[in-house]
């Protein structure tokens, strides 16, 4: 299940640091897959040692079975902030999410690599076992937590992406939705309640939403670009970044919204690797580390949340 | 513009294009590997290969690709075969590729004239040989469009394999396109990419279309003179064993050239010469014997309990209206027709079986044809078109007779010359006209010296002032070669000059035989007759109403 040679390790990190010719890109990218096995052994220099540092020395006493190891991370990296691709250099996945896996991974001893499918294939990627964990802005709910065990480490509000100005006054998952187009990714659990507005849309003499299902975050955002749809409901975060990077065409809608908990997903037959991120995570709560890059990405101080394991029959 | 020339060069998604061209190779590589085997067990004699190749093709012909990768990437794994993401794809476009090329090999290859893959037979070809040097090198040719088309849309869809978490160009393209909000030109630049990939596949396309073009000279650069000899593989002088003697020819022309042919004076036998000549010829061993041989094809009979036996340096004639067996008969001696009852018999030995009555398999009856030399002519002449008149010639005689190259070329433009075409040696036979085809394809069929030659109404297929030119050669094969011969044929007036018999057939029995000059002038039996009375006017032996 984990990689031991670490030969698939990190194709991306390694690849393409900034090649000088164009065409050099496949020995340098040959050379830096190996050089990549030699130097990604996890763990801490004495400089810059964070505070959990001798904590997470003990965990890894504790739960060898992670250590020297590869474990996949699936991803859906087209949420910024959370999950994207490093605009300045392409071979990297940076985010909050992202920082995250490596402090885990520092923490327990393993590496991490990271493989990117579409949202609703991380849960179905990690039960054939082509991925070790999730780490992916994606929301613990009890529906999930049937297929796959989560642990807590942040909560969210929704938030509601509109064009500029909110033309259809869209004021949250609610009877203003009525009639209109959302724009969701198959699989976001957003889905079920704006299909459930059907019935009180219905009894109010309005038409039922209709929704689009889209693969990744991007997609939607471009949806409502193109006026294909008129609203988008996700986490604040990403809702703010798409109206960071379109100030002039979106606007997120004065709204009232449900927070949600995002979670770290584990198989559910292996507890081992559960109990050990949950301690690990405590750690990094801890030290503060985690705050940190709360606030190195934007994502709200306040938005943290204790490990947490949710799981359901 | 300078997003797009950014995006355009950017190596991360250059590095995608090599990830992309993998997955293609491993599907159109795979593909092609199951494509040949799905192929083979098509065409099939067993029904149970052909009924699981046309299962498979229904199956993966008939599910998305998009399916396809994500079952073999998120449903294998359950079943203990955890492949990587790229294994995954290439084995979902391999196993989706495969029912498409098995399908272009399949028509590629049924594409090919079956009446040359008869002559080939009838020289004693192996399924292998035949395989090799006649239908693949005419089938690759066919095919360089169809699979220029496959590869093109192999990558194309290789970009499906972005579901599966393969960092190829699409996948590439959309993560930077999410990370940078940079839509239009990150897709226009992938795009521009991909019409770059496939613009190098048309290309590649091209080359080989050009490189294969029968009807251009050879190439003089060593790099499309490899391409030609790869996809051909027609190349000289492949096999070198030990030779036979030299050939002693006569070296005059049986036909000089179309001129001198056309108007030839023949002067007939005299009745004395002609009884002289059949008393010697009855006293001859007997070449070919055919016994109460019978054959249907389904509920109707073509041959019912014939007889015929034609002795060393007998002409026989074959006459008879169409439909009569003619060709069945001719086609039956050289076992490339298989029938119900009888036995047919060639220089002693009993064709399509061993000894004791074991029926032959295609394979071992290869190798009787070529050691008990029938030779064949047929209707439409059936040249390997591929191949130039001396090729056409030599080329058994290297494959199935293992002569040198030397050697047969050799033979090959004595033959030639003696059918009065020593100056085309190098043409092609849709270069030739159909007199001049069929003098090639009976060069083809003397040169391995047969022991006996069937001619299948030699002459129908030609257009009337092309007849004479081979009437002529084959005249001369009788009269001075005296060799053994069997022709079907509608010219009465011809049969009456070579033939030493005739036999007469009608509805798949011989309704009348005997000395050609007896029964084309007074027939006994009345169809034999009517059938004079109206091919008449050819005839001057018709007896007048």
């Amino acid at each position: 299940m984990f990689n031991n040679q670490g030969t698939t390790s990190l194709p991306e990190q390694a690849s393409c640091k900034k090649a000088n010719s164009p065409f050099s890109w496949l020995s340098k990218t040959l050379l830096g897959v190996s050089f990549a096995i030699v130097i990604a052994s996890p763990g801490y220099a004495a400089t810059e040692a964070p505070a959990h540092a001798k904590a997470c020395l003990a965990l890894q006493a504790k739960f060898p079975q992670f250590k020297g190891k590869t474990l996949v991370d699936a991803i859906n990296p087209h949420t910024p902030g959370y999950e994207s691709l490093d605009p300045k250099d392409p071979g990297k996945y940076i985010g909050f999410d992202i920082d995250l896996a490596e402090e885990l991974g520092r923490c327990l001893g393993f590496s991490v690599s990271y493989k990117p499918v579409a949202f609703p294939a991380l849960i179905p990627t990690m039960q054939s076992g082509q991925a070790d964990l999730i780490i992916s802005d994606i929301y613990a709910t009890e529906e999930r937590a049937k297929a796959v065990d989560f642990i807590t480490y942040s909560k969210v509000s929704d938030g509601v992406l509109v064009a500029k100005g909110n033309p259809k006054k869209i004021t949250g998952i609610d009877l203003s939705m009525c009639g209109t187009t959302a724009a969701e990714n198959t699989g976001f659990v957003e889905v079920p309640l704006i299909e459930n507005l059907a019935g009180p849309c219905k009894a109010a003499g309005k038409p039922a939403p209709v929704l689009q299902l889209y693969n990744n975050n991007a997609d939607c955002v471009q949806a409502i670009l193109a006026g294909r749809a008129d609203t988008y409901v996700n986490d604040v975060n990403t809702v703010d970044h798409a109206v960071k990077a379109y100030p002039d065409k979106l606007s997120k809608a004065l709204a009232v919204t449900l927070p949600y908990f995002i979670g770290i997903g584990v198989p559910k037959n292996n507890p081992q690797l559960r109990d050990a991120i949950v301690a690990a995570l405590t750690e990094i709560q801890k030290s503060g580390f985690e705050t940190a890059l709360l606030k190195k990405w934007s994502l709200g101080e306040g938005s943290l949340e204790a490990p947490r394991v949710i799981t359901s029959k | 513009m300078e997003l797009f020339l950014h995006y355009l060069t950017l190596d991360y998604l250059l590095y995608g294009i090599s990830l992309t061209l993998e997955v293609t190779a491993l599907g159109l590589a795979g593909g092609l590997f199951l494509g040949v085997i799905l192929a083979g067990m098509q065409m099939s004699r067993h029904r149970w290969l052909s009924g699981f190749a046309r299962a498979y093709a229904v199956i993966f012909r008939g599910t998305p690709l998009l399916l396809q990768m994500v079952f073999a990437y998120d449903a294998l794994p359950h079943i203990g075969l955890k492949l990587s993401a790229m294994g995954a794809a290439g084995l979902a476009l391999a196993a989706n590729e495969a029912p498409f090329i098995a399908e272009i090999l399949r028509s590629g290859v049924l594409g090919v004239d079956r009446g040359q893959v008869a002559a080939g037979q009838a020289l004693g070809m192996s399924s292998s040989v035949l395989m090799r040097r006649i239908i693949a090198p005419q089938a690759i040719r066919t095919m360089i469009p169809a699979f220029g088309n496959e590869s093109v849309s192999a990558l194309k869809n290789s970009s499906l394999a972005s579901i599966i978490s393969v960092q190829e160009l699409t996948l590439r393209s959309t993560q930077l396109a999410s990370s940078t909000f940079d839509f239009f030109s990150i897709f226009f630049a992938s795009g521009v990419l991909y019409l770059l990939l496939t613009s190098a596949i048309g290309g590649l396309q091209l080359v080989a279309e050009f490189s294969l073009d029968l009807d251009r000279a050879p190439s003089r650069h060593p790099l499309l003179r490899w391409f030609s000899r790869f996809f051909a593989g027609n190349a000289k002088g492949t096999s070198a064993a030990p030779a036979q003697a030299a050939s002693n020819v006569a070296s005059e022309p049986l036909a000089s050239d179309e001129q001198a042919v056309s108007p030839a004076v023949v002067i007939p036998m005299s009745r004395r010469d002609r009884a002289a000549r059949s008393a010697g010829l009855s006293q001859g061993k007997i070449m070919v014997q055919v016994q109460n041989l019978s054959k249907r094809f389904g509920d109707h009979p073509v041959l019912s309990g014939l007889n015929l036996t034609v002795r060393t340096g007998e002409v026989v004639a074959l006459l008879g209206p169409s439909g009569s067996g003619k060709s069945t008969l001719l086609r039956c001696i050289n076992r490339l027709e298989e029938w119900e009852d009888g036995a047919v018999r060639v220089g002693g030995r009993r064709v399509g079986y061993a000894e004791g009555g074991i029926v032959l398999t295609p394979t071992e009856v290869a190798k009787q044809r070529a050691v008990l030399g029938v030779g064949m002519v047929f209707q439409q002449f059936n040249l390997f078109s591929h191949l130039t008149a001396l090729e056409n010639v030599s080329g058994p005689l290297r494959w199935v007779h293992g002569m040198s190259a030397a050697q047969a070329d050799r033979r090959a433009h004595e033959l030639l010359q003696r059918v009065g075409l020593g100056h085309r040696a190098h043409a092609l036979p849709r270069h030739l006209s159909g007199g001049q085809q069929q003098r090639v394809a009976i060069a083809r069929a003397l040169a391995p010296r047969p022991s006996v030659l069937l001619l299948d109404e030699p002459t129908s297929a030609l257009d009337p002032e092309l007849v004479n030119e081979v009437l002529e050669v084959i005249r001369k094969l009788a009269v001075e070669d005296g060799l053994t011969m069997i022709i079907s044929t509608h010219q009465v007036r011809f049969a009456r000059e070579i033939a030493d018999r005739v036999t007469f057939l009608s509805n798949g029995i011989v309704t009348e035989e005997g000395p050609a000059d007896e029964v084309l002038t007074r027939p006994k039996h009345p169809l034999t007759a009517r059938f004079l009375r109206v091919m008449g006017a050819d005839s001057p032996a018709a007896i007048p109403l």
